[in-house]
C-alpha cells in the first residue's frame, strides 16, 4: 500500500434520480453523467475533456435492468472512449463503492493517470404485465441475485433478505424498533427535499412511516428506498496530474475497504450482522490512518447506504459509529437536539443527500452518487444540504447482493482534512 | 426551436431454459426425491456440519461426508412477505425463515406455512417440521416447514405428506 499514488476526486456529475426517464437510455444517462463530471471538473479548474480521460471503470449491477450483457461496452462507445481500457464492476447493491475502489486502483496503481468511474442504471423498463406496473418485474430481476437453487424459490428478495437481518439483530438487541426505523425514513425523505437531484423529497412523520403500507414485516413501504433511474459520474487524478491540470479543490481518497461476507445467511455465526461492513470499515479506516473506534468525531458527514430503514440504523453500529446495540436509541434519542445524532444538523449527518430512501437507488450509479455527494460537501459545493465541514473527511458507504454479502467503504479527505491528526 | 419529445417503448423478454446440473449437491435433491431425507454434510477434518448441503468443506479445504439431519428444527429468524416479486406475487402473504434443523449448525432458508399467519407464529425460537409435497421434482420447493402444534393438520391435506 505504502507504493500506491495518492489519488483525488477532482470532478463529479449526477443526474437527476428519478423512477424513469423515457427520453433517456442508460448509454445516454451514462453520457449525461461524465458531461457533467467533466463540466464540474473544469469548473474544478482542470481543463479537460473526454478525449484526455485515459480508462473508465464501469459500475453496473443487472443486465437484466439493461435488457443488455455486457452493458459496459455500449457506454464506451457512445461516451467516446473507443481504444480505451474500459473495466465493469458488477457487485450488487455495493457496485457503486467496488466501482470507486477500483477506479482508485487503476490510478493509484500507475495504470492511468486520469480515469472515469461511472456508474449507470435504468431499472423501470422492467415491466411485469400481471399487476400492469414495472415495481414486482424489477424486484424479479434482482431476485435472481439470490442463491438461484436454495433461495430464489422460497420467493427471497431484496427486502425479505435485509429484514431478516434486522430482525435477527432486533431478537439479539430489542432494536430498532418500528419507530427507530421510521426516524431514518423522516431524516432521509427530509433531508432530500434540500436536494434538487433527489426522486422521493417528502416531508413525512413517524406516523406517515409507520402508517405505510406493509411490505415484509416489519417494512413498511417508507422504510425501503426507491429504485431509481440515474447515471453518476467520477474523475479520478493522480497527485501530479492534480497539479498539473491547477486542480482548485482536489478530494484525496484516503482510504479504501471491501469485505464479501457469507452470500447465504444461514451460514453465518450472528444472522443480525452484515460482518462485510464491519470488515471494510476497519480495513478504509486504517488505510486512511482513522480509529474505528473514535471514527464518529474524526469525520463531518457519512454517505449510508441506506437501502432499508432498520439497516441504516445497523449500520451506525457496524461502521462504528456507537457500540453495537446502541443504533436505535443513537437515532430515537437525538431527534430535534442539534449537534446530535445522525440528523443534518447533528454530530454525524448520515445521508444529508438524502441516501437511498430519499434520493433514490440507481443500483450502480448509488454508491458513485454517495462518493461524489460527499467529496461536493468537502469542497463546501454540495448546495442547500451542505453540513459544516471542520475535520475535513468523510466517507461513503455502499452494500449489496444477497444478504447485503457485499460492502465498500471510501474515505475521502479535503485539503485541510489531510493536515489534521 | 426544439421539437417536442415524444417516448418510444417496445415490449421484450429475455428467457432462457434450463436442464441445469446439481453436481456435488445431487444427492441432496434425489434423497429429498426419492425418500424425503434432508441431507447435510459434515466436514471429515474440523466436523463442521453444512446446511445447504457442500461436499467440500470451505473451512478446511477437506472433504465432508453426507449425513442425514432431522426433520425438527427451531426458527432463527423469520419475515411475512406482502409485496413481493412477479413471480411470487400471487402468493402473498407468505411466511420465510432461516431455520435450523436439529443437528445442524448453519440455518436453512426456507418456507414456513401456517394456517395462522402471523408474525408471533412463526417467530424466533418456535418449534417447526418439514412437510413434503407427495408430488416432488427434486427441487427445494418440495418441502416446507410448518410449526410443530400445525403438522397433523398439513401432513392431512390430499397433496402433502410428513417425512421419515
Ligand atoms: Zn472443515
Amino acid at each position: 500500500m505504502r507504493t500506491m499514488r495518492k489519488v483525488a476526486i477532482i470532478g463529479v456529475g449526477i443526474t437527476p434520480f428519478r423512477a424513469r426517464y423515457l427520453d433517456k437510455t442508460y448509454f445516454e444517462l451514462a453520457y449525461d453523467a461524465t458531461k457533467l463530471a467533466l463540466e464540474d471538473a473544469n469548473k474544478n479548474g482542470a481543463e479537460i475533456n473526454h478525449n484526455n480521460l485515459e480508462s473508465t471503470v464501469y459500475g453496473i449491477y443487472n443486465e437484466l435492468f439493461e435488457r443488455q450483457f455486457m452493458p459496459d461496452i455500449f457506454i464506451n462507445s457512445y461516451i467516446g472512449m473507443n481504444n480505451k481500457p474500459g473495466t465493469r464492476i458488477a457487485s450488487g447493491g455495493a457496485t457503486g463503492g467496488y466501482t470507486v475502489r477500483m477506479a482508485y486502483s487503476e490510478v493509484a496503481s500507475g495504470l492511468s493517470d486520469l480515469c472515469l468511474c461511472l456508474g449507470v442504471e435504468k431499472c423501470n423498463d422492467c415491466y411485469d404485465e400481471q399487476t400492469g406496473v414495472t415495481t414486482p418485474e424489477v424486484l424479479n430481476a434482482i431476485a435472481y441475485s439470490a442463491d438461484m437453487t436454495y433461495e430464489y424459490p422460497m420467493g427471497m428478495m431484496a427486502a425479505s433478505s435485509y429484514v431478516s437481518m434486522v430482525n435477527a439483530h432486533y431478537e439479539e438487541f430489542g432494536n430498532p424498533t418500528e419507530e427507530q426505523m421510521a426516524y431514518v425514513s423522516v431524516k432521509n425523505h427530509g433531508n432530500a427535499m434540500l436536494n434538487p437531484k433527489s426522486q422521493a423529497p417528502m416531508k413525512v412523520s413517524v406516523e406517515n412511516v409507520l402508517n405505510s403500507r406493509i411490505i415484509c414485516f416489519p417494512f413498511k413501504l417508507l422504510d425501503c428506498c426507491l429504485y431509481s433511474e440515474a447515471s453518476a459520474a467520477l474523475i479520478l487524478a493522480n497527485e501530479e496530474k492534480v497539479k498539473e491540470l491547477g486542480v482548485e479543490n482536489p478530494i484525496w481518497i484516503t482510504g479504501v475497504g471491501a469485505a464479501n461476507t457469507d452470500c447465504f445467511i444461514g451460514n453465518r455465526e450472528d444472522m443480525g450482522r452484515l460482518y462485510s461492513n464491519i470488515y471494510a470499515a476497519k480495513a478504509a479506516y486504517k488505510m486512511a490512518n482513522l480509529d474505528y473506534n473514535n471514527i464518529k468525531s474524526q469525520i463531518d458527514l457519512a454517505e449510508l447506504h441506506d437501502a432499508f430503514s432498520g439497516q441504516e440504523v445497523i449500520s451506525y453500529e457496524e461502521l462504528g459509529f456507537v457500540p453495537f446495540g446502541e443504533g436505535g436509541p443513537w437515532i430515537e434519542k437525538t431527534f430535534e437536539k442539534p449537534g446530535e445524532g445522525p440528523w443534518l444538523n447533528g454530530e454525524l449527518p448520515c445521508c444529508p443527500s438524502g441516501g437511498l430512501i430519499g434520493c433514490g437507488h440507481a443500483v450502480g450509479a448509488t454508491g458513485i452518487m454517495s462518493t461524489g455527494e460527499a467529496a461536493l460537501q468537502l469542497r463546501g459545493d454540495a448546495g442547500k444540504h451542505q453540513v459544516s465541514i471542520n475535520k475535513g473527511r468523510a466517507i461513503s458507504h455502499s452494500i449489496g447482493g444477497p444478504g447485503a454479502a457485499y460492502a465498500a467503504i471510501i474515505v475521502m479527505a479535503n485539503e485541510e482534512g489531510l493536515k489534521k491528526p | 426551436m426544439s421539437e417536442e419529445f415524444k417516448d418510444h417503448q417496445i415490449r421484450d423478454v429475455i428467457k432462457i431454459n434450463y436442464k441445469y446440473t446439481m453436481g456435488g449437491q445431487s444427492k441432496f435433491f434425489i434423497e429429498l426425491k426419492n425418500n424425503k431425507k434432508l441431507l447435510g454434510t459434515k466436514c471429515k477434518k474440523c466436523g463442521k456440519t453444512w446446511m445447504p448441503p457442500r461436499i467440500n468443506c470451505s473451512d478446511c479445504y477437506e472433504p465432508a461426508d453426507w449425513l442425514e439431519l432431522k426433520q425438527t428444527g427451531t426458527i432463527e429468524v423469520s419475515t411475512i412477505v406482502w409485496y413481493t416479486t412477479s413471480a411470487f406475487i400471487k402468493a402473498i402473504p407468505y411466511g420465510i425463515g432461516f431455520i435450523k434443523l436439529d443437528g445442524a449448525e448453519t440455518a436453512l432458508l426456507q418456507g414456513i406455512f401456517s394456517e395462522n399467519l402471523v408474525p408471533s407464529k412463526i417467530k424466533k425460537g418456535k418449534r417447526v417440521k418439514a412437510v413434503f409435497n407427495k408430488q416432488r421434482d427434486g427441487k427445494m420447493t418440495d418441502f416446507f416447514f410448518v410449526p410443530e402444534d400445525e403438522y397433523d393438520n398439513w401432513i392431512s391435506k390430499p397433496e402433502y405428506e410428513g417425512g421419515v
